[in-house]
Formats: C-alpha cells, sequence, structure tokens
C-alpha cells in the first residue's frame, strides 16, 4: 500500500510519503495557498511523487487534514442558510446559553448575535412538538405549513437549511417531513436535521451544531470535491479521506454530510501523531507539546491514550459546536509573541503575536516590538543563518534594540537578563497550561515524557520539563511534520450516537441492547460503504453518564458483546471509578444515569513502520558544527557558556550528546541544558534526559 | 539606596518577601487557576441545576483578614463575595463565641447579617493550616434549591429573618475531621430538598478540600512568606489598575435616582433609588443615601454581603472593562479597595437586623444600572443606555407525597443592555450582577412537570437609538401538576432608560393564562402562589433603552432591523426617518435623506423619546458639584 498524508497548516503544507512494501517514508513541505488550500496540496503532492518516483495512480489512500471547516466559521465566511424550527422557540441560537463571554466589559461582543450562523429573517418557524420521555407527538406536523416555510426560504436565496426541532433526538420524525418537503421543493439546497447531526439533549448546542453544518456544509462539499476531482483528473484512484475532530479520518461522503466534525481536523492530527512519535521512542505516558509561531497545543497522553474532550468544551471561536473531539488544548504562546510591561507594570508575554507579518524584530520586515524568538536569538539559541534551513536570515541587532527598548530599560535589567525574563515567562504560561491538562488531572507528570514539536517546541522543552519536573524530553525525528505524521497512523473512525436517559438500577436493557444493535449496524454499513476488509472493522461501544440529577456526563467504556444486566453494571462500576478518578470522589449509593450511548466504527490502517537511523557509537562529533556562545541560567546566576551544536541529520543512533549543546536541523532547533544528556535512539528519536537536583 | 526594612504581611508577623516578576507571574496563574477549579469541581459535580447549569456559585482562597487571595469567575453576584462571610463567621465563631477554628473543621455558614450575600447562598469554609498555623481558608458559596424558607425556593413576603430561611451561623459540621452527624441531619429535615441539598453540599466540601490541597501544594512548593507575598502584589496590582482607571475620569459628583416597583406587598408604592456617585482623584464614592426605607418584606439587600458586592461589581465594569484590557487582571482584594460605599443603615440596601433579606436582586442591579447612568455623559464611549436592571428570579415547585419532598426548578429570567457607543445593546442575556447560564428546555421537561411553550426574544421592537437597545424574552411554561410559583422581578413599572435622544425600552411583565378567559396580571413579585396543573405563566423581561439619535442609524441597519423583525416599515419611517420600499425591500436614499432632514428641522426626533428628559431625573455632570438633590455628606 502506497499512502499519502496531507496536513495544510496556516503557513505550510506539510506532506508525507508512505510505502509499504519498500518501508520507505519521504517528507515534502511546501508553502500553503490560503486563497484555495487545494492548489498547495496538489503542488505538493505532485513534488511528492516526483521526488519518490511514483507516479499517482499508484497510490491508494490520500489522507488530508484541513482547517477549511474552522476558517469558515472562524472568518463567517459559510452560506447564507436558513432554519426551520419549532413554533414558540425562534431565537434558541441567539439566545445561546444567555451567559454574557464576559462578566466584567459592557462593551463586549456576543459574537453569536453580532454573527448569527442563522439570521432571524431565514429562522422561520412552524407548529409541532415533541415531548419527553418518548418523544410522543404532542402537535402532528402540518405539511403545508412546511412547504410554504421552505418555499419561503428558497424565495429568500438561502442555499443551505437547518431543521431543529425541540426533543427531535427522541423522534426524528417531524425532521424527516421537512427533509422530505426539501427534496420536493428544493432539492438543490444543503440540509442538516438536528436528529441527524446530533442526536442528542441540550437545544442550543444542538441547534447551533445543526446551523453550523448548514452554515459550512456546501462551501466543504465544494473545496472536498473539487480536491477529489483534481486528484483523479490526475490519475488518482485511490480514496479520498478526512481527518475528523474526534481522531479518526472518514470518506469524502461522510464528511461532506457532517462536515462540522472537521473543526478540528488539524490539532487532531497533531494528536494523533503524538501517539505515534509516543510509540517509537517506546514511550507510553507523554505529553505533547507543539509549538508554533502564535500558538502552543497540549496533548496528554495516558497510557498512549488521548482524551476526548468535554462536550460542553467543545466550541470552535464562540460557538456551540457539540461533536467529538479530541482533547487538544490551545494556548497563545508561541514564537511569534510579544513581550511588554503593561499599563500596571508587569511584565508579560503573549498571547497577542507579531504573527509571519510582520514577525519578530529580527525578521527585518518592520516589527518593533521584541518576541519569543528575539529573545532566543539574543540568547544565542537559534543561528540567525540556520532559520528554517537558511531561507530566512534572522539580524540579533535588531532584537537586542527590541528588548533594549521595551523590556530592558524599563525593568532596569541587562538585555540578557529580560530575554531569560521572556523565556521564563513564555515558558511558565506553558507549564500552567500543561498543569492544568495533566497534574490537576490527578496525572502524576514525574512519569511522564515531553514530546517536543513544532517549530520552537525544541527550543523550550527541556527548560519546561525542568520547570514541570519531568524526567525527560523525546525530540522526534521530524518534528515539524507532526500533523502529516498523524494522518498516516489513524484509522477510519465514525461516532453514532443516541440519548438514552436510563438510569443503571432500573434501565430497560432491552431497549438498551436494541439501541446499541442499531448503532453498531449503522456503524457497520459505513465501514461497508468504505471498502475497508472484514478483518479490518471493529465497534467500540461507550456511554455518557452521570448521577442522577447532575448536570454533566463523563464518558466511560463499555463492554462488548451481549448488552445484559452485568453490561449494565459494568457501566456503572466504570462510572463511579471515573468520577472519583475526575473529582476525587464517587458516591457508591447514588443512581447513575446513562445519558448517552454511543458506538464508534473503526476501519483499522496498517501502522506506519519508520525506517531505522545509522547507527553510530557515543561520540556524536561526527555531527559537530561548531561552538556557540549561548546565555544559560544555572545556579540562579547568569552565564555565557561556550556550547556545541551539532547537526540533527548527521547523529547515528547510539550517539550521546553532553549539555550545554545545541541540534539544529531545517525546522527546529533542540536546546539541551548544562547537565542533561541527549541519546539517539534507534529511531533517531533524541532522547534529553534532565539533570536531577 | 531604600534601606531594607522589615515589612510583614498583613495581621502576621511573616516577613514580605520581594518577588522576582517571573515568580509573580508563575504564582498568579496559579492562583487563578486554582480558584477556576474550585469552581469547576463544584459545577461539574452538583445536582441542582442553579448550581451546575446556572453556575450561581462563587469561590476563592482568603486570608483570615478576609482578604480575597483569588476567585473563581462564576456569576458576578459572587465577586468578591466570599470574604464577607469569612468574617462573618470568625466573628461569631472567635469574637462572640471565645471559640477557636481547628484543624479539620468545615464550617457552614449563610447568615445574612454575618457577610452572606442572602440565606440560600450556602458556604462552605475549610481553614488551612501551614506548620499549626492558619494561614488562609478555602471557602465558597452556592445557592441551594431550598432553605426552608416559608415559601419553596425563594421567599418575598417574609417577616424577618426567621422566616426567610434555617440560618446557619457559623455552624462546623465537621469538628476536627468529624462529621456532626446530628447536625447534619438536623441541616436536611428542614428543608424541602433534602437530597438535593445533600449532595451540592456534599460536592461544595470536595471543592473546598480541592483548594485547601492545591494551595497547602504551592506553599510546599515556594514557600509561606513567598506565597503571602506574591498574594500581597496581586492585591496591590489589582488596586492599581483600578485606580488609574478612574484617575482618567473627571473629578465629580454625578447623581441619579430611579424607582424599583414596590416591596411585594405594599403594592403601587414605588421604592426609590438614590445613587450619587463621586469620582476624586483615583477613588469613586458610592453614596445611597436617599434611598427607600427597609421594606417589612424580604426586599433588602444585605449590606457587607450583598450591596457592597455589588458595587465593587459595577465599579469593575466601568472602569475597568474586561474588553479593553488585554491582560488578565485578577479579581482580589485589591479591587475593592479605591471605593467608598455609603448606604445609611435602616434603608433597603443596608437593613437592621432582623428585617428578612432574601430579596435583593432587583435593588442592587437598579444601584448598578443607576451608578452608569450617572456617569454616562463623562464617559459615553464606555457604558451604555439604561439595561433592564432587573432580575426574574423564579421557583416552581410542587410537592411530590411519594417522595415526601419537593421539586423545585430555579430560573434566572433574562435581560438586556442597552445600546452601546458604536454597538446596538446585548440581547436576552444576564443582566449586570448576574451571569447565570439557563436551563436546556430539554433538561427542564424532562426533570419537572413542566412544559415550556415558548421562550424567544419579544415581540416588540427594540428601542431605537442610533444604537438600539437589546431585547427581552419572552417565556411561557405551562404546570403539568399542582403547584406553586415565587417570582422576585421588578421593573414592571419604569421602562430602562433612553439616552442622547435614544429611546426608552420597554417595562417587564407577567401573565397568568395569557389569552385564555381568567387571564391576569401579576406583579412582579409572587409569593407562593398556589397553580393548578394546566396554568401557563408568560413572563416578560424588559427591553433596554436606545443610544443616542436614531436620525443618525446607519440607513442599511434599519433595513436590517426591519428584515429581522426588530422593526417594521412605520417604526423605520417614524423614528429612525428611513424610507423603506415595501415591496422591492430597499431603502429609498433620496426619501430618506429629505425625511431626515426635515426631522432635524424640526428640532426634535420624530419617535416618541424621552431619553435624558424622562420622567426620571437625569445625571448632569458638573465638575465637584453636588446636583439634583443628592445629599451631601
Amino acid at each position: 500500500m502506497k499512502r499519502i498524508g496531507v496536513d495544510v497548516g496556516g503557513t505550510f503544507t506539510d506532506l508525507i510519503f508512505v510505502d509499504e512494501e519498500k518501508g520507505s517514508v519521504a517528507v515534502y513541505k511546501t508553502p500553503s495557498t490560503p486563497k484555495d488550500p487545494s492548489i498547495g496540496v496538489m503542488n505538493g503532492v505532485r513534488q511528492l511523487c516526483a521526488q519518490t518516483g511514483s507516479s499517482l495512480e499508484t497510490i491508494d489512500n490520500l489522507f488530508h487534514g484541513t482547517t477549511i471547516a474552522t476558517n469558515l466559521v472562524l472568518q463567517h465566511a459559510g452560506v447564507k442558510t436558513g432554519m426551520v424550527t419549532t413554533e414558540g422557540f425562534r431565537d434558541i441560537i441567539h439566545i445561546g446559553r444567555h451567559k454574557r463571554p464576559l462578566n466584567f466589559s459592557i462593551t463586549q461582543d456576543i459574537p453569536w448575535q453580532t454573527h448569527p450562523v442563522v439570521k432571524r429573517r431565514h429562522r422561520l418557524t412552524v407548529r409541532e412538538r415533541l415531548i419527553p420521555p418518548t418523544g410522543e407527538v404532542l402537535h402532528p406536523i402540518d405539511e403545508a405549513e412546511v412547504r410554504a416555510a421552505v418555499r419561503q426560504l428558497r424565495e429568500d436565496g438561502v442555499e443551505s437549511i437547518a431543521v431543529c426541532f425541540l426533543f427531535s433526538f427522541l423522534n426524528p420524525a417531524h425532521e424527516q417531513v421537512v427533509k422530505r418537503v426539501i427534496q420536493e421543493e428544493y432539492p438543490e439546497a444543503y440540509v442538516s436535521l438536528s436528529s441527524e447531526v446530533l442526536p442528542q439533549f441540550r437545544e442550543y448546542e444542538r441547534f447551533t451544531t445543526t446551523a453550523l453544518n448548514a452554515f459550512i456544509g456546501p462551501k466543504v462539499t465544494h473545496y472536498v470535491e473539487q480536491l477529489s476531482d483534481s486528484l483523479h483528473g490526475s490519475g488518482f484512484r485511490g480514496d479520498l479521506m478526512l481527518m475528523q475532530s474526534a481522531g479518526g479520518v472518514a470518506s469524502v461522503k461522510a464528511s461532506v454530510q457532517k462536515p462540522v466534525s472537521l473543526l478540528m481536523s488539524g490539532p487532531a492530527a497533531g494528536a494523533l501523531g503524538g501517539v505515534w512519535c509516543a510509540e517509537l521512542a517506546g514511550h507510553r505516558n507523554v505529553i505533547v507539546l507543539d509549538v508554533g509561531g502564535t500558538s502552543a497545543d497540549i496533548t496528554v497522553l495516558n497510557d498512549r491514550q488521548v482524551r476526548m474532550k468535554h462536550l460542553l468544551d467543545t466550541k470552535i471561536g464562540d460557538y456551540s459546536a457539540m461533536v467529538p473531539m479530541l482533547d487538544v488544548s490551545t494556548i497563545g504562546a508561541g514564537g511569534g509573541s510579544i513581550a511588554y510591561i503593561d499599563s500596571g507594570g508587569f511584565f508579560r508575554v503573549g498571547p497577542n503575536s507579531a504573527g509571519a507579518d510582520p514577525g519578530p524584530a529580527c525578521y527585518g520586515q518592520g516589527g518593533k516590538l521584541p518576541t519569543v524568538t528575539d529573545a532566543n536569538l539574543v540568547l544565542g539559541r537559534l543561528n540567525p543563518d540556520y532559520f528554517i534551513g537558511g531561507r530566512l536570515k534572522l539580524e540579533p541587532g535588531l532584537s537586542v534594540e527590541a528588548i533594549e527598548e521595551h523590556l530592558a530599560r524599563k525593568l532596569d535589567m541587562t538585555v540578557e537578563q529580560a530575554a531569560l525574563g521572556v523565556l521564563k515567562i513564555v515558558n511558565n504560561n506553558m507549564v500552567q497550561a500543561v498543569q492544568k491538562e495533566s497534574v490537576r488531572r490527578g496525572f502524576d507528570i514525574r512519569k511522564f515524557s515531553l514530546l517536543a514539536c513544532g517549530g520552537a517546541g525544541p527550543l523550550h522543552a527541556c527548560d519546561l520539563a525542568d520547570a514541570l519536573r519531568m524526567p525527560s524530553v523525546i525530540v522526534p525525528p521530524n518534528p515539524g511534520i507532526l500533523a502529516a505524521l498523524g494522518l498516516m497512523t489513524t484509522d477510519l473512525k465514525y461516532d453514532f450516537s443516541r440519548t438514552e436517559l436510563q438510569l443503571a438500577k432500573s434501565a430497560d436493557v432491552r431497549k438498551l441492547s436494541r439501541d446499541f444493535a442499531e448503532l453498531e449496524r449503522e456503524a457497520a454499513q459505513r465501514l461497508v460503504e468504505d471498502r475497508v476488509p472484514k478483518d479490518r472493522r471493529a465497534t467500540e461501544r461507550a456511554a455518557d453518564c452521570r448521577y442522577k440529577g447532575q448536570g454533566y456526563e463523563l464518558r466511560v467504556a463499555v463492554p462488548g458483546g451481549p448488552v445484559n444486566a452485568k453490561t449494565v453494571a459494568a457501566i456503572a462500576k466504570n462510572f463511579h471509578d471515573a468520577h472519583e478518578k475526575e473529582f476525587g470522589r464517587a458516591f457508591l449509593d447514588n443512581d447513575v444515569e446513562i445519558v448517552n450511548i454511543r458506538v464508534n466504527g473503526i476501519g483499522r490502517i496498517p501502522t506506519l513502520e519508520w525506517p531505522k537511523a545509522k547507527r553510530g557509537g557515543a561520540d556524536p562529533s561526527g555531527a559537530f558544527k561548531y561552538d556557540r556562545k549561548v546565555v544559560f541560567e544555572s545556579g540562579g546566576r547568569v552565564r555565557q557558556i561556550a556550547t556545541k551544536v551539532y547537526e540533527r541529520t548527521q547523529l547515528k543512533a547510539g550517539n550521546v550528546i553532553a549539555g550545554p549543546a545545541l541540534v539544529e536541523q531545517m525546522d527546529s532547533t533542540t536546546v539541551i541544558p548544562p547537565g542533561a544528556e541527549g541519546k539517539v535512539d534507534a529511531y533517531g528519536n533524541l532522547i534529553v534526559t534532565l539533570a536531577r537536583k | 539606596m531604600k534601606k531594607d526594612q522589615k515589612v510583614c504581611i498583613r495581621g502576621t508577623d511573616i516577613p514580605r518577601v520581594k518577588i522576582d516578576p517571573v515568580t509573580l507571574q508563575v504564582l498568579g496563574g496559579a492562583f487563578k487557576t486554582l480558584a477556576q477549579e474550585m469552581g469547576l469541581v463544584l459545577y461539574r459535580m452538583s445536582y441542582s441545576s442553579i448550581i451546575r447549569e446556572s453556575e450561581d456559585l462563587g469561590a476563592g482562597i482568603v486570608d483570615p483578614l478576609g482578604r480575597q487571595i483569588c476567585e473563581s469567575e462564576s456569576t458576578p453576584m459572587h465577586t468578591g463575595s466570599v470574604p464577607a462571610y469569612v468574617r462573618g463567621f470568625q466573628r461569631r465563631i472567635i469574637e462572640e463565641l471565645g471559640s477557636t477554628i481547628e484543624e479539620g473543621d468545615v464550617i457552614l455558614h449563610n447568615h445574612p447579617y454575618y457577610g452572606a450575600t442572602h440565606s440560600p447562598d450556602v458556604h462552605i469554609a475549610v481553614p488551612i493550616f501551614h506548620k499549626g498555623r492558619l494561614v488562609a481558608y478555602s471557602a465558597l458559596q452556592a445557592h441551594v434549591l431550598d432553605i426552608g424558607a416559608h415559601t419553596p425556593g425563594l421567599c418575598i413576603d417574609a417577616i424577618d429573618v426567621w422566616a426567610e430561611a434555617r440560618l446557619y451561623r457559623g455552624l462546623k459540621i465537621y469538628e476536627k475531621g468529624k462529621k456532626n452527624q446530628q447536625l447534619w441531619r438536623h441541616i436536611l429535615d428542614n428543608v424541602r430538598t433534602p437530597s438535593m441539598n445533600e449532595s451540592d453540599i456534599e460536592a461544595m466540601i470536595t471543592a473546598a478540600q480541592f483548594g485547601r490541597k492545591r494551595f497547602l501544594e504551592l506553599i510546599d512548593e515556594y514557600g509561606l512568606e513567598v506565597i503571602l507575598s506574591a498574594a500581597e502584589e496581586w492585591m496591590d496590582y489589582a488596586e492599581r489598575m483600578l485606580r488609574a482607571q478612574i484617575a482618567k475620569v473627571p473629578d465629580g459628583t454625578y447623581y441619579v435616582e430611579s424607582w424599583l416597583d414596590d416591596d411585594g406587598k405594599n403594592w403601587g408604592q414605588p421604592l426609590k433609588v438614590a445613587v450619587t456617585t463621586t469620582i476624586s482623584g483615583d477613588s469613586v464614592t458610592i453614596d445611597l443615601t436617599g434611598s427607600a426605607t427597609e421594606s417589612p418584606t424580604a426586599y433588602n439587600s444585605p449590606f457587607e454581603g450583598c450591596t457592597r458586592t455589588a458595587a465593587n461589581y459595577i465599579v469593575r465594569t466601568v472602569f475597568l472593562d474586561e474588553a479593553s484590557h488585554a491582560e488578565y487582571i485578577p479579581q482580589n482584594d485589591g479591587m475593592t479597595r479605591a471605593l467608598n460605599l455609603i448606604a445609611p443603615e435602616g434603608t433597603i440596601f443596608n437593613p437592621k437586623f432582623p428585617r428578612a433579606c432574601f430579596t435583593r436582586f432587583p435593588q442592587i442591579n437598579l444601584m448598578s444600572d443607576c451608578v452608569m447612568r450617572s456617569l454616562v455623559h463623562v464617559m459615553p464611549e464606555r457604558l451604555c443606555a439604561g439595561t433592564s436592571a432587573h432580575i426574574h428570579f423564579v421557583s416552581y415547585s410542587g410537592y411530590i407525597p411519594e417522595e415526601q419532598q419537593y421539586w423545585v426548578y430555579l430560573e434566572v429570567n433574562e435581560g438586556s443592555y442597552g445600546g452601546r457607543w458604536g454597538k446596538d445593546g446585548m440581547d436576552a442575556v444576564d443582566a449586570l450582577n448576574a451571569n447565570t447560564r439557563n436551563v436546556p428546555i430539554e433538561e427542564t421537561e424532562w426533570h419537572h412537570p413542566l412544559r415550556v411553550e415558548r421562550y424567544e426574544l419579544r415581540d416588540d421592537f427594540r428601542a431605537p437609538g442610533r444604537w438600539s437597545g437589546g431585547l427581552g424574552v419572552v417565556r411561557e411554561t405551562r404546570y403539568l401538576t399542582d403547584g406553586q410559583f415565587t417570582c422576585e422581578g421588578d421593573r414592571h413599572m419604569e421602562a430602562p432608560q433612553g439616552f442622547f435622544n435614544g429611546h426608552d425600552g420597554k417595562a417587564g411583565a407577567i401573565v397568568k393564562n395569557p389569552g385564555m378567559s381568567d387571564e391576569i396580571s401579576w406583579p412582579s413579585k409572587i409569593s407562593g402562589a398556589a397553580v393548578k396543573k394546566g396554568d401557563v405563566i408568560r413572563i416578560v423581561t424588559p427591553n433596554a433603552g436606545g443610544y443616542y439619535d436614531p436620525l443618525d442609524r446607519d440607513p442599511q441597519a434599519v433595513l436590517d432591523d426591519v428584515l429581522d423583525g426588530y422593526a417594521d416599515l412605520a417604526l423605520a419611517r417614524d423614528a429612525f426617518g428611513v424610507v423603506i420600499d415595501g415591496v422591492s425591500m430597499k431603502v429609498d436614499a433620496a426619501a430618506t435623506d429629505a425625511l431626515r432632514k426635515a426631522a432635524r428641522k424640526s428640532g426634535k426626533p420624530s419617535g416618541k423619546s424621552s431619553g435624558t428628559d424622562g420622567r426620571v431625573p437625569a445625571a448632569k455632570s458638573g465638575r465637584g458639584k453636588v446636583v439634583a438633590g443628592a445629599a451631601a455628606r
């Protein structure tokens, strides 16, 4: 099998090519083309094929991570969308959860009011009503009224229609009526039913998710189909698959039906890349830190598993998108983060970023404010002639000026002290974020390694690990292409869910069994459609539970096999355990409520085989380039230390590098501080062990 | 060079040490995260929707002097409210009873004359000892469903503080680590929702213990001196940031008054809210002298726990608007230091014991609105026209014979904000001191014998202005069994005020069985009214005021208003001077120009407008001058 992974980021489109038969891997980086990302994708694919001497016809699969869905939402650039909803509830998506985003502000914006996904004029109501607990019809729907509403929306020129009825997750019949009428009256329209997109309770979240789905649906469809056409037009005969927020890939067909599940496509690929890198390095418990220009993504891998986000935390911008997402948290800390003294005299770094334009002061593109990259440069940690492989020359003098003027003078510090301060503060922001995701959720961080990725990750990783008291840092062979790697290592994955709201103690086991069976049937059918061979198909069950009366659920695993009283007991036990772990306490006497059940349909993809690095001895001098003076703080003293600089591509398995040292490669630089020791493993991972104090 | 002199942490002999700017940032982040997570543990674990969905809670670390080190950001009513509780129970336990706080104690407290925001906001505090010394409390409070008042859930018409709640005055439900089971049973035996209260209070204890553990970990890591010194630094920082902004506003005394509907018993007798705001250098004084005498009902605001908290809230909101400050400025004791608050004893803002004081939200919201209105002429670009400045806090309830307890559903109905500089007002969000979350209808109907029949923006139009006022909501709920209805509401009489030729908004309303033969309008406050199966209650919350002259509104925005149902063609013409072709639905630019010219020439806006000439005496700015009947003190 030959596969290509393509991850489109803001600056670069990263590609990776894998030939399983030959056991070869190739990577490629090309500038992104934000106006039409498929151009960059096609450029990269052609280059990569040329580079590896394989024609596009021979590629079996192309896996793609995309930010198109995210950008359409963040830039309010979807299509004109209409909604048909229950009479009396026209403004559910406008009122939201009625909470102001900020407590202390008169001038704040309410994004869902300023930029409604569906304008009020296009939200039409029809008389109908379903009621709990069974979805019984209280008021039947009137087809003539529906028809009038659909004709009105057509006349208004909406391209897409969201259908959102109260309690439709219990009974989709009324939404199905609207779907049929739309197909009769306005077959060109893109349709999203809330009972299909997200059959779960909480009307605001469900309606908004459905509306977002409709809002981005036509343009996502257009992009994906165009890319698919371009690929096939160039001879590609395999399957195009898209990375989903929940961490699997899905077919073009499934993706265009539910584009809302593409919202975290990019970060999800990064998290999976982290899982794979952890495995390659042989570590089970890893914190993945992917630091780019403006932001850092953090993912905790406990026993190599990525957690899912809590369903009420799954937002995109300020909109609720209640779809499963891998738990990747993002903070505004990166190489471009700006350091400043605020009006109260406090030293701050970020979250504002100089971005790529004008960029850090040292880019010489007009940026005057000191950034994290400037601090690294001033301290000697970056090589001005080898940034992005030398494609961008850095000017240390401009960094010194910026730090002097905006920080050092105001704080009565030397430039070096101020630059070290910048690093400490930005590192601390990352430390806080990592702790929030790990220690404060009960993971003992001393048993974790820090996986450093992104251009800036390896620069900071050792300092972070030190502050976090983590024993070691892993720098994978290609830290800059984490997401593309992730694409090569993911399975096909489809999530099907249903709201149950049953108490474990009195659960209708037959209904539960029937519902699981139905979800499993849907999952299996999808995998068959995707031509997944039988021996590679699997399903996984889960349930979202809470104590009766609580408002928030925790997700727990559900055993396979026949669904019976034992299954229910296992769900309850798993929930008590999860509650104890999450909150430090379980209430064994309280009733457990099964809120949603879920089935994941999985099509297994063969794992990626990474070629081993060339073997060498402990002595790394074959990769030695030169000495440079680098500023470190050790024992509370700021010192300039002569530091050896090595070339990453020349390192051999078995090489041992004593800190202080720098390891440079095209897309990143690893800092090994004094006292630490780096070792190259069999696959070329650089494993840095920190000095214990 | 300054000489080294030993400065101590206030109230202790622990030296205050100098902290490098980096460690200071580290600890600022750690404090913030700690408090946030206390809140998170509580609302994710808790049972009643008022805590878990609405997040009506506050949590944080408070030092033994009652100074707040950090707090969770949940709903503003709990902003800085934790310390008053701590001061209150310390006064009770240490000063009055001559007793001590011990390691392992868990303190339960809700007394409104000892710092509570009001009695249903039940407080749990866990003392934090370090090497035998009490260094802080991990403390939080949250609204419980029922507190044993004379009506289920909420309470309006109570004769005194004993009628409004079971009072917990600094009780130790754990003493030195041992739970007092008798007391615990007594507490649960005297509320209508014992299962919910039990689970919620257990969740609070877990969250408080969590905070204690985290704070001790920080002390272990950095040392007590550093932690407490950093706390002092962050308090000073917050104070500095706030004062710097106050100093930018011209000195002066600004007066506004406004009217509350009634006290929930003496119908037709409005209560005055009088607010004199004085800016002097980098300090602000809010003087409530002239406000109504305390009510004979529970319609009074506890001074320390509630009036002060609300005043702190509005001062921060006005002067340190979060949207205009990129950096995180913590809410701590420093944020309270620039404010001098005056409320004479015996008024609705500072009732005398044993007046009941359960119901206080409309008063403090209107007080906050008045503070803004008093300053709107001096800082128009940072404030807004009159807000809904109300609450409609509702208790739907009924008795469940087979469980021998009640079901209670508490609902905070949303308000609206006036038009703002460059922006229309916010629609249908919680107003001012409230910032809770609504409960999903699909949750409400699942768990309670209620059916929500309507939940939408109000039918009438946005108050015209260059920037229009936000809309309130209409919500209709049907009882599926017999039950009771209690509402703490206000502003059915006085509409939110428009400014600078912006129109006034509209008042709120409650109607029982609208459109039916027995339709009846209810006042804004209802105490435990009996409701029959099938009855429908409609709640309509106020629309906020418009800002600046509607004749200056962008005609395209007016067209959008018409298309979205926020205005109609007649209002577009009469109030905004915008002519829209009803067939093509396009703005007629020439006709609009002509109409607007004529309207401006006639010297008054074409629509109904009260603006600053309304029936409420308006704010006037005057440097150092007391105007319009403000009490000079």
